[in-house]
């Protein structure tokens, strides 16, 4: 192989500076400068004082936070056994042969993502609300369901979503939202695994859960990764959708998440430093989660290579 | 996987359009193309240069009903003086945002910004010399509008002794009632002094004469989900939520009385509160209706009745708030708004002449009490024969009176940085008190004063961790 | 299996698709009626008005109201050029940022190339909300507050993007092709536009959609900031549509309409290309 030229050695880094430049910038100064902030209190962008990791101390001692832990722990936990697994049921249904109208389903399934998350937030609030929302009043209108509601509710209140069942609500919506993504990486994964391993199994006599099991699912172990990855990183950082959807304001601290908590401190308290500390400890969360993660891919290609 | 274009579904280029574009373009598919057209246009859109109306100073409201009622006075302001103003509503949302970034990032703000109660405590955190606003305490003290003003209207606006704003309203709350439902029953309202005696007296209008199984009216508009009713009442027969040092004062035996009672209203078979809220077309809906018949009214609030249900007029009539205790506070305070001045205005003594114009002028005065039923908080205005006149909409009521009477017993509020975070604790408290009660059927507000006393506990214990946390607050001491 | 079972097994999953996707597409219909309906109709029909016999739509009775007030009185139109700015640059610098970087990576050679890789990695890992405080204080710094160069500059560096990119060379364009053109004597950045550029195609496409998306929705970097009324995107001018005093729910509902109504149609347009450039990155061929 030749050596590298110098041309190519300069147009390497032409081409790469624009993405060095932010990324330096605007992503290794600030993580670096988060590292310095969270040591800090202060008061807006201005005004600082070095206080040690009081921060810290500060963060994991606020039953608040422990509240936005535990609701980003429940959302997290349900979207990955949940919502995963029917994106991968829907990918399993959507992939049969002969399936009449499989674009269009997989439209529809996917088009919530087109909505966006933030106008998601949006409608949910006039969606779910408690006495004129639609949801309320569809099941109002449905007979039998107004007198089971009757009898465990008490008769004049309608279903509180967005007071009393914020979780629930935010994790329909999140469904709503990211079945579709997720179905399509299914998908496409299921359309590469290479037809004459399926048959092969057929023809041993491996029956439809035992081909799913040992041939299809290890097919598509590296995908499932990514996408498992994706969701739980995605959820783990939730904010906006609870956000947009309480107006700002959680009842009871109900719904809040750990980014919401973050956000609270840098800016509606206005300490960056405090802010910062609860990123880095949910950074340290995340980053390790994604070593695990490398981890074991690179551990189990290794294994396959044996 | 193959990567031909019947895979990957790509829009073909047509084949004539293909040889004549720079081999590079055909790297972008339509897609591409659509989103460089949307660019482009939006781009040409945004930055063609459009007119400025250069004013001298810039003022900013956040009320849409303000508006209307200072145009015309900025109008005459820049007919008779050398220093034009701009006066833009940028809405409660906006205008926080704007005037925080303003003062935390360094952002341009006006000259001039009408502020609210609710955010207002925030400006006031941090050192001194950093809050945004100008400190206005020498040239109120000089004028001697702190001894022309109620103090009360001072009050949340004042920190560590400085003042950084001039207030606009007094807002004392009284209550309104449906008289016309209340006579159907032959009941006398002059008896009331107490919440109890108001339970008491209200009672015959809850009697199921339609027989459909639920009261026909409930006595009082409540629940416990908004915190300006909350803070209301605390205030009234409490002890608020911050003392004047700034120090969080939740969970007093006071304020656990207060909270026990206001929970107690809302359960139980003989609950005698609803839920029938403000603003909302539902609400709005039940308030026609007639469904409950009391309403914390503040003088602001009578415009709002007038405004959007003109159709009620003649319906209502207004009597001091019922005391918690005996001979206790009559009136309470709901909402307030400030003028302030950011330390960035370029012209402090233009901008102050223009506050003042705008907040002492009589004719201000006299155009909020009959466009909004303000009242003024300037005590010379308090003789004005405008606020004897008979109000045709509550029956010919002379509410200017009663409520300029209940001024005295308007409760003062003292700002913190962390006020919004306060009002929402007690408000979760007070909705944790109101789901034990529901879930453990505890209905009478003497029972419910233990677990009220532990709530507060709770909420006084986090705003305490906050204030003692904020190491600018301690600096000043 | 005979014909009846054939067609049973065949009709099955239609079984669960149909009622999901009546269910998933429910919002959607709901979101244009509660745009079109008038303020007394909002909540006394469920979807949209009708007539007598409760059937069929009640044409009459739709208001197009709304739309105007957005645009007119309430400024949407503005904050529709924003978001439609915004987005765009964001999706074509950074597009073209990730090609450029990921190109680079998978096919020039060059000292330093192991520290580029660790780069785009390592900001594979940073949370984002771990930055949001500091990069509020080098924004403040920098002057760049309120300025749409705040929400577009970070945008130029999207590691995912490069990451993307890196996949894509390595799979479309052969090396052979590269250094075909190297003999024939192209410079090293002609040959990436006139040779890998047109190869990229597929990934272009989608991950400008990717990107276009995902500024379209951002709400928390405009929020934070940007300031000024005429610089705020959709996301956060719909959200700062709800009143204080009175709730104007079609004001609002038409609001989202519109918000949604750009990428759902890029979407309508552009799925395939979408669709196949999102999994391309992640399914190995």
């Amino acid at each position: 192989m030749a050596r590298a030229s110098v041309a190519e050695q300069r147009a390497a880094w032409i081409l790469l500076s624009p993405f060095v430049l932010a990324a330096v910038v605007f992503f290794l100064y600030p993580l670096v400068e988060s590292a310095r902030l969270a040591m800090t209190q202060s008061f807006g962008a201005n005004a600082t004082r070095p206080v040690g990791m009081s921060n810290f101390s500060s963060v994991l001692t606020d039953p608040i936070f422990w509240i936005a832990t535990q609701n980003t722990v429940i959302l997290t936990a349900a979207s990955l056994l949940v919502v995963l697994p029917m994106s991968l049921g829907l990918a399993l249904l959507l992939n049969r042969p002969n399936l009449k109208c499989r674009a269009l389903y997989r439209l529809v399934i996917f088009m919530p993502q087109m909505v966006g998350l933030v106008f998601a937030g949006f409608i949910a609030t006039v969606f779910f609300a408690k006495d004129t929302g639609f949801v309320n009043q569809l099941l109002t209108q449905i007979p039998g369901v107004n007198t089971l509601l009757h009898n465990l509710f008490g008769f004049d209140v309608q279903f509180p979503w967005l007071d009393r069942h914020v979780l629930l609500t935010v994790f329909i919506i999140n469904l709503w939202l990211w079945v579709g993504f997720n179905m399509v990486y299914f998908l496409a994964a299921l359309q590469s695994v290479d037809k004459s391993l399926v048959e092969a199994a057929t023809i041993d006599g491996a029956g439809p859960f035992q081909r799913f099991k040992n041939v299809t699912l290890p097919a598509i172990k590296s995908v499932t990764a990514f996408v498992f990855l994706l969701a739980f990183i995605g959820s783990m950082q939730l904010f906006e959708l609870p956000y947009i959807m309480l107006n700002g304001d959680p009842p009871q601290n109900r719904g809040v998440t750990i980014v919401w908590y973050l956000y609270q401190q840098g800016f509606e308290i206005d300490d960056l430093g405090m802010a910062s500390a609860v990123g880095w400890i949910l950074g340290i969360v995340l980053i390790g989660a994604a070593f695990v993660q490398f981890a074991s891919a690179r551990h189990e290609s290794r294994e396959a290579r044996l | 996987m193959p990567n031909s274009d019947e895979n990957t579904g790509q829009h073909p280029i047509p084949n004539g359009l293909a040889e004549r574009l720079p081999p590079w373009m055909t790297g972008f598919s339509l897609g591409s193309w659509v989103i460089f057209i949307i660019g482009a246009v939006s781009a040409l859109i945004l930055f063609i240069p459009r007119d400025h109306i250069d004013a001298d100073m810039s003022f900013w409201i956040f009320s849409r009903e303000h508006e209307p009622m200072y145009a015309p006075i900025v109008e005459d302001w820049n007919a008779t003086h050398d220093t034009t103003i701009k006066m833009s509503m940028l809405g409660m949302a906006g205008l926080e945002q704007r005037m925080f970034n303003g003062f935390r990032g360094g952002l341009p703000t006006a000259d001039i910004i009408e502020a609210e109660y609710r955010h207002a405590g925030r400006a006031f955190a941090g050192p001194i010399d950093a809050i945004g606003f100008l400190d206005l305490t020498d040239r109120i003290k000089a004028e001697g509008l702190d001894e022309s003003i109620i103090s009360t209207s001072f009050t949340p606006w004042t920190t560590r002794g400085h003042i950084f704003g001039l207030p606009h309203d007094v807002h004392p709350v009284l209550l309104a009632y449906r008289a016309d439902i209340i006579e159907q029953y032959g009941i006398d309202v002059s008896t009331i002094e107490t919440w109890d005696d108001f339970a008491e007296v209200f009672r015959p209008i809850m009697a199921d004469n339609n027989g459909d199984g639920k009261p026909d009216h409930y006595p009082l508009a409540f629940w416990p989900w908004q915190d300006d009713k909350v803070e209301l009442l605390l205030y009234q027969g409490g002890t608020g939520l911050f003392d004047a040092n700034g120090q969080p004062n939740i969970n007093t035996p006071e304020n656990a009385r207060v909270l026990a009672t206001m929970v107690s209203w809302c359960v139980g078979p003989d609950r005698i509160a609803y839920d029938v809220r403000d603003f909302e077309d539902n609400g709005n809906k039940l308030k026609r209706e007639g469904l409950t018949a009391a309403y914390f009214t503040p003088d602001w609030m009578c415009g709002v009745w007038k405004n959007q249900f003109p159709d009620m007029a003649g319906k209502l009539q207004i009597i001091p708030l019922p005391a918690f205790e005996p001979g206790g506070r009559r009136a309470s305070v709901w909402g307030g708004t400030m003028t302030g001045i950011p330390k960035t205005c370029e012209n402090p003594d233009e901008a102050w002449e223009f506050v003042k114009h705008i907040y002492l002028s009589p004719d201000l005065a006299e155009q909020l009490w009959h466009a909004g039923d303000i009242v003024s908080p300037v005590k010379a205005m308090w003789d004005n024969p405008m606020y004897d006149e008979p109000d045709e909409y509550f029956r010919g009521q002379r509410k200017g009176r009663l409520y300029i009477d209940h001024i005295p017993q308007v409760p003062p509020r003292y700002p913190s940085p962390y006020n919004l975070a306060a009002r929402r604790s007690v408000r979760d408290a007070a909705l944790k008190l109101l789901e034990y009660a529901q879930d453990n059927d505890v209905f009478d507000k003497e029972s419910l004063i233990p677990r009220a006393e532990k709530v507060l506990d709770e909420a006084q214990r986090h705003i305490k961790r906050l204030v003692d946390r904020n190491v600018f607050l301690k600096e000043e001491n | 299996m005979n014909s009846r079972t054939r067609r049973i097994a065949a009709a099955w999953p239609h079984l669960i698709l149909l009622p999901l996707s009546i269910v998933m597409i429910t919002p959607i219909i709901w979101l244009i009626a509660a745009a079109l309906k008038s303020q007394t109709d909002f909540f006394e029909y469920l979807f949209f008005p009708t007539t007598e016999n409760g059937w069929m739509i009640d044409f009459s009775r739709l208001t197009t109201q709304h739309i105007t007030n957005l645009f007119g009185t309430a400024g949407m139109g503005r904050a529709l050029a924003n978001s439609c700015f915004l987005a765009s640059t964001v999706a074509v610098l950074g597009s073209f940022c990730a090609a450029a970087g990921g190109y680079a990576l998978a096919r020039l050679r060059f000292k330093w190339a192991p520290f580029v890789t660790a780069l785009v990695l390592g900001l594979l890992i940073i949370p984002p909300p771990l930055l949001l405080a500091p990069t509020y204080k080098l924004m403040f710094n920098l002057g760049l507050l309120d300025s749409y160069g705040a929400i577009i500059f970070p945008m130029i560096a999207p590691a995912f993007g490069v990451f993307l990119f890196r996949q894509a060379t390595l799979q479309s364009v052969p090396r052979e092709l590269i250094e075909a053109a190297r003999v024939d004597g192209m410079g090293e950045l002609t040959i990436f536009m006139n040779v890998a550029l047109p190869l990229l195609r597929p990934m272009i496409g989608a991950f400008m959609i990717i990107m276009f998306l995902a500024t379209w929705n951002n709400f928390i970097a405009p929020q934070v900031f940007l300031h000024s009324t005429d610089k705020m995107p959709l996301a956060v001018a719909v959200s700062r549509l709800r009143g204080v005093y009175y709730q104007d729910y079609g004001l609002q509902m038409a609001a989202a309409l519109v918000s949604i109504a750009p990428p759902l149609l890029l979407f309508l347009l552009l799925q395939r290309d979408f669709v196949s450039g999102l999994t391309s990155g992640a399914v190995k061929g």
